[in-house]
């Protein structure tokens, strides 16, 4: 079983031991347990062992290596990796190589932080369990016919297999928080604009936001802050300070107070989901935390309103992938010599069919004499969504509730019944709305074993506190050092 | 817009728009697919929103532009190498002018 971010980083940073070495058993361990997992869709054993060596050199030499010094890491397959496949789990991005690092790789890799693989996800992040993933879907550690929720199950489930100790996601509503609470693992999505979207393959482009997993909070904090930070080549990028994310881990939560809102304890919510998530909230109370509750009327809007506006700017964005610049190109018979024929048959091969019904949808809310009935109507109740928070913010600093209403599914059980599955993002779709902090992290299992996940959601911009108290449950939570049995696998 | 039909015509205008191709069983699939989800998406009209603003964009006013300086971006050869088609330093694409 391997170390934490931190653990890994100073003994790479002092030469107690070499990045060579930790990256070599990360590589080993993504080969002995992927092909049970299937997380990871590209293995960069060659680049990575030169970055490696690369860290060992400046260790050697006595330059600073950075603060992930030698640190394995995964990478979403949504995120450009220069010379490094980059497919977005699509069929339309088989082949495609960019020819560029996004800002998120080139902040890591000055860090000092190695690239070891791209993980598999649900096509273009449309998904909640990893099942629209082009080539197949990952397993769940803990329990290998259970879906390790989504998209970025890939990335959750080498984390929690502890292949490497943390990985990247993207979350435009959910795609973080809940793969993390399925897999026990702790992810955040930060801030709308804290990170640079540059680099990260489009889905929704006012609420994707790309983060961290790791196997604890101050893991997390350290990649955060490495990931944070203005970009000029995202506007959207906040030109605002970057606070020591990891120091907030440990700050005292004596008198903080905590939110807990009646409608993410509502109907559907597992009974024993419920119960982890209440006694997290207890236990928090009981070290001095203040609870109070607070009111989002409007919550039971958020999926209607998430599916018109996050479909809306798919639709937008991926009609990028036409066959002309990059990807698949269908041109046989009539798509040779007409134009509009080569876009249509390139399309219908490429996508899959959440990715095709997602298009139709977002172009129909687009469309003349539905813009105002659907799009405009879904803007306006975002407005409302957000409104309920800056209100609930004013009584308290964070706000506690489940992450997903159930632990983790099993595979095939909800991919007949889309709005099932759409569902499943219900406690994590309105803070990506409001576009604030929130992230989960492993509260007490269930009575089969299976994770649990407590979200913690703050003000924007203040990671401080939502860190602040993730740290402080961290060394309560009964969940503190349980992994999934093949994490203890013997790889020798 | 309760009482809208969602069948197969207004699916295939919409994929038309999308320039997406959609075969006969995935039109007839999707088209009952989103009747459900647009009745879903519907109570939205429970909600009186005439004088609430809408959100685009949860940050739009704090993105300034920046200088519209000249940086380096990706060499022509480059951005050619992922094209499916590149002839005569471009993108080849079928003809769509006579």
């Amino acid at each position: 079983m391997s170390d934490g971010v931190i653990d890994i980083a100073e003994r790479v940073r002092t030469g107690a031991v070499s990045a060579e070495t930790a990256v070599s058993q990360a590589l080993r361990r993504l080969t002995a347990l992927n092909s049970d997992l299937h997380a990871f869709l590209h293995t960069a054993q060659d680049q990575a062992l030169e970055a490696a060596r690369a860290v060992d050199a400046k260790v050697a030499r006595g330059d600073d290596p950075g603060i992930l010094a030698g640190v394995p890491i995964a990478i979403k397959d949504a995120i450009c990796t220069r010379g490094l496949p980059s497919t977005a789990g699509s069929r339309i991005l088989e082949n495609y190589v960019p020819p560029y690092d996004a800002t998120v790789i080139e902040n890591l890799r000055a860090a000092g932080a190695v690239v070891i693989g791209k993980t598999n996800m649900d096509e273009f992040a449309m998904g909640s369990s990893n099942e629209n993933s082009a080539y197949g879907p990952v397993r769940n550690p803990w329990d290998l016919e259970r879906a390790p929720g989504g998209s970025s199950g890939g990335s959750a489930a080498a984390v929690a297999a502890r292949i490497v100790p943390c990985s990247l996601g993207s979350d435009t509503g959910g795609s973080i928080r809940q793969p993390a609470s399925l897999t026990g693992t702790v992810g955040i999505k930060p801030t709308y604009g804290r990170v640079s979207r540059y680099g990260l393959i489009a889905f929704a482009s006012s609420l994707d936001q790309i983060g961290p997993f790791a196997t604890d909070v101050r893991g997390a904090a350290r990649v955060l802050k490495v990931l944070a930070g203005h970009d000029l080549r995202d506007s959207t990028s906040l030109d605002v300070p970057v606070s020591d994310f990891e120091a907030a881990c440990g700050r005292s939560i004596k008198g903080l107070r905590i939110g807990v809102a009646a409608e993410y304890f509502g109907e559907g919510l597992d009974p024993e989901v419920e119960a982890s998530v209440r006694a997290a909230i207890a236990d928090l109370q009981a070290e001095g935390c203040i609870v109070r509750p607070v009111s989002l009327p409007h919550t039971r809007y958020a999926i209607a309103t998430y599916y018109v506006l996050a479909t809306a700017e798919a639709s937008s964005n991926l009609a990028r992938f036409d066959g002309v610049r990059y990807g698949l190109r269908v041109d046989e018979g009539d798509a040779r010599r007409d134009l509009r024929a080569m876009y249509g048959a390139t399309r219908e091969a490429g996508f899959g069919t959440e990715v095709k019904r997602r298009i139709v949808l977002g172009t129909f809310v687009l469309s003349a004499g539905y813009y105002d009935a659907y799009y405009l109507k879904a803007q306006r109740v975002r407005t409302l969504i957000r409104r309920d928070f800056e209100a609930a913010f004013r009584e308290v600093e964070v706000i506690c509730c489940p992450t997903s209403p159930t632990p983790a599914f099993r595979l095939g059980e909800r991919v007949d019944d889309p709005l099932a599955m759409y569902l499943s993002d219900v406690y994590s779709v309105p803070a990506s709305l409001a576009g604030i902090p929130a992230m989960s992290i492993p509260c007490a299992p269930t009575r089969s074993g299976l994770p649990v996940g407590l979200q913690i959601a703050a003000r924007p911009l203040d990671e401080d506190s939502m860190l602040a108290v993730a740290s402080a449950w961290e060394t309560r939570s009964p969940a503190r050092s349980l992994v999934p049995p093949m994490a203890t696998r013997s790889i020798d | 817009m309760s009482g809208l039909k969602v069948d197969r015509d207004l699916v295939l205008h919409v994929a038309k728009l999308a320039s997406l191709r959609l075969s006969d069983a995935d039109t007839t699939r999707l088209a009952s697919e989103l009747a459900r989800i647009v009745q879903y998406v519907e109570q939205l009209e429970e909600l009186d929103t005439k004088d609430v603003p809408p959100t685009a964009h949860v940050a739009l006013d704090r993105t300034p532009l920046r200088a519209d300086d000249v940086r380096p971006g990706l060499s022509r050869e480059d951005a050619l190498a992922q094209a499916p088609r590149a002839d005569q330093g471009g993108f080849a694409v079928p003809t769509f002018l006579e």
